[in-house]
């Protein structure tokens, strides 16, 4: 997946998640706080992305991530290529 | 000072909301079943009381079920139908708004579920502490009903409940609050908990194609209790508060015993049963004498309901016979830390209604057990003052005490 298409799936999943949320106003610059997120909603976000993605973020870089740029780039860098 | 329960909330096998409960215990419906949320064909025990027609999503957001428990979830229900039936509690300050709830295995379907992730080595939910955690219904409760006050959770095993109750009475009458709601919760119907009991030989195994007929307190032919889920929530406040209020009166809560065996971490043991049944009774003020209804224990192990009717003969002596006697559990099954809450409102319901509902499954009594069992059909009884007996593992005896306002 390119960059683009993960930010659209991963913005499409926050919003399965995040209740009375408008699709329109998030961007990978959007703060977890800014989307009504406190700290236990985002690793519950985390946790559950996970599974969506099937990744596995690492516990101390995952610890920083405060906007959604920052799951989107850590998809991009880990992501398994589809086929080789 | 008199406590009164002025609400109640149960979430059971057979209803959700005490007139559902009640209607069916009346008329001596089994809500026992072959287990449903999981493949049980490897137990030895494949029934169980399971809660139908239950679904958090009427009453909790997405995000409040990620992160709750199934057991603080009954109990969350428990209480709004308790707090709706007392006609709500604005009249009091929220800090002097208590919580007091049992549970003898607290969030463990949390548990068991994590540890199977943990040991496959997927990562556990973020809530699984917050979520197994044994005060965890009591928690949520204060947060959606935003009770400020004492907020207490007694686990002791199936008398959780009926401790957590005591509890209550005792945090009014030292005044520490000036409402508590208090009762049970538990969600243990779990491949887990099911082994657990099964290798202690305390489950029925004998039923599993006839489970209506498996939970049989007292009766021959009982071979363990069935394993059952539930919550059961109580309204209590002062008398004068309540009736100041213009709230509903339905009993007294006039009297807690407790005891401890200390003798045996899971064998029961009489004089532990009498002296928290006396204890009750010298609580309330009143004699044994004045005790007209007993809410059993009786979980139809073969050797509990015996030890339970050898306690209430050793302590009524002659009277024994005279007591009306009944056993919730024969048509709910045992719901461990919620089965003194659930039984606690069976017991509010006779005095309320002066009906006394069946023990189901009582064609034939065991020989050992010859008291008054209220066999098979609703007895019109009218009683005044009934106890509500607890006893579980660890040797813990809790009885409590409920009578009618005159």
């Amino acid at each position: 997946m390119d960059r683009v298409e993960i930010e659209t799936k991963v913005i499409q999943f926050i919003t399965t998640k995040v209740e009375n949320l408008d699709v329109s106003t998030i961007n990978e610059s959007s703060k977890f706080e800014e989307l009504g997120l406190d700290s236990m909603d985002t690793i519950q976000l985390l946790f559950d992305a996970e599974d969506t993605f099937g990744i596995n973020f690492e516990g101390e870089e995952a610890k920083g991530f405060t906007c959604v740029g920052d799951i989107i780039s850590y998809i991009e860098k880990h992501q398994v290529p589809a086929s080789s | 000072m008199h406590v009164v329960v002025t609400g109640m909330g149960v979430v059971s096998p057979i209803g959700i909301g005490t007139d559902q409960f009640w209607a069916a215990a009346v008329n001596g419906i089994s809500g026992i079943q072959r287990i449903r949320s999981f493949d049980a064909s490897g137990q030895r025990s494949q029934i169980a009381g399971e809660i139908t027609g239950f679904n958090p999503a009427n009453f909790l957001s997405a995000k409040h079920i990620e992160q709750t428990d199934r057991f603080t979830q009954l109990a969350l229900l428990a209480t709004s139908l308790a707090l709706e039936d007392a006609g709500g509690l604005d009249a009091y300050a929220p800090q002097r708004l208590a919580v007091s709830i049992g549970s003898g295995m607290g969030g463990f379907s949390t548990f068991e579920s994590s540890a199977t992730r943990n040991f496959r080595n997927q990562p556990i939910p973020p809530f699984t502490v917050p979520r197994t955690m044994a005060n965890s219904a009591a928690a949520w409760i204060a947060i959606k009903h935003r009770l400020k006050g004492v907020n207490l959770t007694c686990s002791t095993a199936c008398s959780s409940g009926a401790n957590a109750i005591g509890m209550a009475l005792d945090l009014l009458r030292a005044g520490r609050a000036d409402a508590v709601i208090a009762g049970g919760a538990e969600a243990c119907v779990l491949p887990l908990t099911m082994t657990g009991f099964e290798v202690l030989h305390a489950l029925t195994t004998s039923f599993n194609t006839d489970p209506a007929r498996a939970s049989r307190p007292f009766a021959k032919g009982r071979d363990g209790f069935v394993m059952s889920e539930g919550a059961g929530v109580l309204i209590l406040e002062k008398e004068e508060d309540a009736k100041r209020r213009g709230a509903k009166i339905y009993a007294r809560l006039a009297g807690y015993g407790q005891a401890c065996d200390a003798t045996h971490i899971v064998m029961p043991d009489m004089n532990g049963q009498v002296a928290a049944m006396q204890s009750a009774i010298k609580d309330a003020g009143m004699e044994p004498d004045s005790i007209d209804y007993i809410n059993a224990h009786a979980t139809s192990t073969p050797l509990g309901d015996v030890v339970e009717t050898r306690a209430i003969k050793h302590l009524f002596g002659d009277r024994a016979g005279d007591i009306a006697i009944n056993a919730t559990k024969s048509m709910i099954g045992h719901t461990v830390g919620a089965s003194a809450a659930i039984g606690s409102i069976a017991t509010i319901m006779a005095l309320y209604t002066g009906t006394i509902h069946p023990t189901i499954n009582l064609d034939e009594a065991d020989p050992e057990c010859d008291l008054a069992y209220t066999p098979n059909h609703s007895q019109q009884k009218n009683p005044r003052n009934g106890l509500c007996n607890a006893f579980g593992f660890g040797g813990n005896n809790a009885s409590i005490l409920f009578t009618t306002l005159e």
